[in-house]
């Protein structure tokens, strides 16, 4: 058909975190897979790498607030590296991690790379997201995949260490520890303290140390805090009880596995010290970079393989979050069906999802959960963009999907009246169909987008972007995600 | 075989066996009569007793399983499982020494029975009715005729041509055809929820459709004639693909602008897989309506479309 069948965008990726603040541009290629006697499936077909930047200390005003200015001249300089504009960017996403993310800083620096980072680049956060992205990045979920083996992957960087279980190339767990090797900062290359930061200060009293700025340490105590910190890691790993300390530094919830696993993975800015040979002896190897990062890459590495686990090596370390978020973050409809490219991009769409997750939907009763979801968002006087979350109808029957779009009209007509684009995420194979039966049984015209639900899966929020391939696809970008919704 | 008379033929049957016997020496025809007697007696008393079938009734049904893993002591289910999913073959199903396992050699036969039966069996009348079909048949008069000539399901009957001409509007921009093809069964299950689909998605673009016809023992070329008898722009035949040991149910549909003696097979847009398993019957509906509209827009279809 008259159609464009392959394209290339090209997406930045940029990772602020604790200790240091990387970016990534790539290039994705969007094709039709399907072939010609069949429905048209748009897929983004490879991810390469074109430009990788140097790893920078993560530019900081205090302890508290990064420097937005100075993110901003990170990557201007990174573009002019790449020889690129910020025309040239057509997606991509900034997240901000580790301890960082705590604090207030996403809204300053999106506001100073407003411009800069091509049309739509968005803001995620959040150690859930954060986790899948490093995973994604170290090649652990496509180790799950390939190998068809359940992994962990721990991306272990300056202030937090986070946990994501992969089966088949799908997370299906993540859980984030405040253990990092940038907690406790040093003179490099000497043993005067120069900070402690307040999970440190957690972590020095378990072991029963006293240590505080100025003060000099000894590779005595250095071990202590390591292996401490490494206990706590492993105390997640293991899924048991977990101990006072580990459950003070625990940002989510505990790693409740689904699957059984033997297989770890570890990335992250530590993860070089985890799969080396040369163990650091002396106070001046390990402050090498200022912080405790060696020994505690050295000591994890020992405690997950003295604990039993496997450890596999990641294609990435240090870049694992970058290069994830970077490829990664962008996603693909599936089954769009008709809307203007006026309305888009969308940012900070709802995930909605009215009806037990998972559960087909007996038909009498669509409407009513529909609007009591809907009220329940409105509560608070906010008016947000709504997209659906719905399994599917309840049969593939005609009648069934004539069904199902009879009552989200219903239900969503007073979020209709607004003129907004009607948007539905999907798990079962009917986009199309029932996309084009909203449209029949609307009364005026109606913008419909049909969004697969492998692409959302587990996310709250999402950015629609403008539409790709001849107006076939939209990109969604993932913000933020939840387990155990 | 019925008794016949007085067990007469019972009677022929079991002195020839004892003539024989006696023959060889193994029996003393000085009993013969009596011996006789008594064995017909047996044989009678038998006969009026009903015959019962070695397997109760209520278990002649067997169900069984479809998608079991059954190779024993797997060193990695969790890449059986995976690897399942991703195809209908049957694959991950163990083996006893060097062949198949009972239960799998038994799903073959029953996945070639169901595929047989497909090809055999007649789309209903009932279901005619129900969809609203014009029903006509091709030139084939039979399915031994369909099926060893294919030449007539390219054709319609005379009384086909004229059903056409007489119950059909002329000049529609869409003509539908449903077709059996080669597998009814694949017309039973997928028409009631992809015709509805089609249409509903033509009518909101307005397009103008002719009136839907069915054509028994019908190949795709039948298509062509149909097209020129009620001069259609398009004409789409959704027609019953053969049956394989996968699914007898897949429907094809088949789509041509304008066909005309000069049509050759590269003309023709096909959209295939159309079942439960593959594209939804729905979902195709609704998607063959976007490839109408676009060959409708730029009046070409098959190869030449593809082109564009």
């Amino acid at each position: 058909m008259s159609q464009l069948n392959i394209q290339t965008i090209t997406s930045v990726g940029i990772d602020i975190g604790t200790t240091t603040t990387q970016l990534v541009i790539s290039r994705l290629t969007i094709e039709n897979t399907a072939s010609g006697t069949s429905v048209p499936r748009m897929e983004i077909t490879a991810k390469e790498v074109i430009h990788r930047s140097k790893i920078y200390f993560t530019p900081l005003l205090d302890h508290e607030l990064i420097n937005s200015v100075a993110v901003a001249n990170i990557v201007k300089t990174e573009y002019d590296a790449a020889s690129l504009t910020p025309n040239d960017i057509d997606t991509g996403a900034v997240i901000i991690t580790g301890e960082t993310a705590k604090k207030d800083n996403a809204k300053s620096i999106l506001e100073a790379l407003a411009g800069l980072a091509g049309d739509f680049v968005v803001a995620t956060a959040g150690a859930n997201l954060e986790s899948i992205y490093a995973g994604k990045g170290s090649g652990a979920a496509a180790f799950s995949s390939t190998r068809h083996q359940v992994i962990v992957n721990i991306d272990v960087g300056g202030g937090t260490s986070n946990f994501a279980v992969f089966h088949e190339g799908k997370a299906v767990d993540t859980a984030c520890l405040n253990v990092g090797g940038h907690l406790i900062e040093f003179e490099p290359r000497s043993d005067k303290i120069t900070y402690i930061s307040k999970p440190a200060q957690k972590i020095l009293t378990a072991c029963g140390l006293t240590l505080s700025v100025n003060d000099h340490a000894s590779m005595t105590q250095l071990r202590l805090i390591t292996k401490t910190m490494a206990e706590c890691v492993l105390e997640l790993l293991n899924q048991n009880r977990l101990t006072p300390i580990t459950q003070e530094l625990l940002m989510t919830q505990s790693i409740r596995s689904p699957f059984s696993f033997h297989k770890v993975m570890i990335s992250g800015g530590v993860a070089d010290y985890v799969y080396t040979e040369i163990e650091p002896l002396s106070v001046e190897e390990v402050t090498c970079f200022g912080d405790l990062g060696p020994l505690l890459g050295w000591e994890l590495g020992k405690k997950v393989v003295a604990s039993g686990y496997s450890l596999e090596k990641p294609t990435e370390t240090v870049r694992a979050t970058v290069i994830g978020t970077g490829t990664q973050s962008v996603n693909l409809s599936g089954s769009t069906i008709h809307v203007s490219e006026q309305t888009l991009p969308l940012r900070n769409v709802i995930v909605l999802a009215p009806f037990a997750t998972s559960e087909n939907i007996p038909y009498q009763n669509i409407s009513l959960p529909i609007i009591k979801a809907v009220q329940s968002l409105q509560e608070d006087g906010t008016n947000p963009y709504i997209a659906l979350s719905i399994k599917g109808p309840q049969t593939m029957a005609f009648a069934d999907i004539q069904a199902l779009a009879r009552g989200i009209l219903e239900g969503m007509r007073d979020y209709l009246e607004e003129d907004k684009p009607l948007i539905l995420i999907l798990e079962d194979d009917c986009g199309k169909v029932l996309g084009q039966s909203i449209e029949a049984l609307a009364l005026g015209p109606i913008e419909v987008i049909c969004i697969d639900q492998v692409v959302v899966d587990e996310c709250d929020y999402i950015d629609i972007g403008k539409p790709l391939m001849g107006g076939r696809v939209v990109p969604v970008i993932m913000k933020t995600l939840v387990f155990n919704r | 075989m019925t008794a016949e008379g007085n067990g007469q033929l019972e009677t022929l049957i079991i002195q020839s066996v004892l003539e024989e016997l006696s023959k060889n020496g193994l029996f003393d025809s000085k009993n013969k009569q009596q011996v006789v007697n008594s064995a017909v007696q047996v044989i009678n008393s038998a006969a009026s007793v009903p015959i019962t079938p070695l397997i109760p009734e209520d278990e002649e049904t067997v169900t069984l399983p479809t998608d079991e893993i059954m190779v024993d002591n797997p060193f990695n289910l969790e890449a059986i499982r995976a690897m399942k999913k991703t195809t209908p073959a049957r694959i991950g199903i163990g083996r006893a020494g060097a062949r198949q396992k009972t239960v799998s050699w038994l799903r073959f036969l029953a996945d070639h029975a169901v595929a047989k039966d497909a090809v055999f069996v007649d789309v209903s009348e009932d279901f005619l009715k129900r969809m609203n079909l014009v029903a006509v048949t091709s030139a084939a008069q039979d399915k031994e005729q369909f099926l060893t000539n294919p030449e007539l399901g390219r054709r319609l009957s005379e009384e086909g041509v004229r059903i056409i001409k007489e119950k059909c509007s002329k000049n529609p921009q869409v003509q539908i055809c449903v077709v059996d093809g080669l597998s009814s069964s694949a017309i039973e299950a997928n028409i009631p929820d992809l015709l509805p689909a089609l249409i509903q998605g033509l009518n909101s673009i307005g397009l103008k459709i002719g009136t839907p016809v069915f054509i028994k023992h019908g190949r795709v070329w039948v298509q062509d004639q149909v097209a020129k008898l009620v001069d259609a722009e398009v004409v789409i035949s959704l027609i019953g693909e053969r049956p394989g040991l996968g699914t007898a149910e897949s429907l094809s549909a088949y789509m041509i602008y304008r066909p005309n003696e000069n049509t050759v097979e590269a003309d023709r847009t096909v959209i295939s897989n159309i079942h439960k398993g593959g594209i939804p019957p729905a979902e195709a509906g609704a998607h063959l309506v976007d490839v109408l509209e676009q060959i409708l827009k730029v009046k070409v279809s098959g190869v030449k479309l593809n082109q564009k």
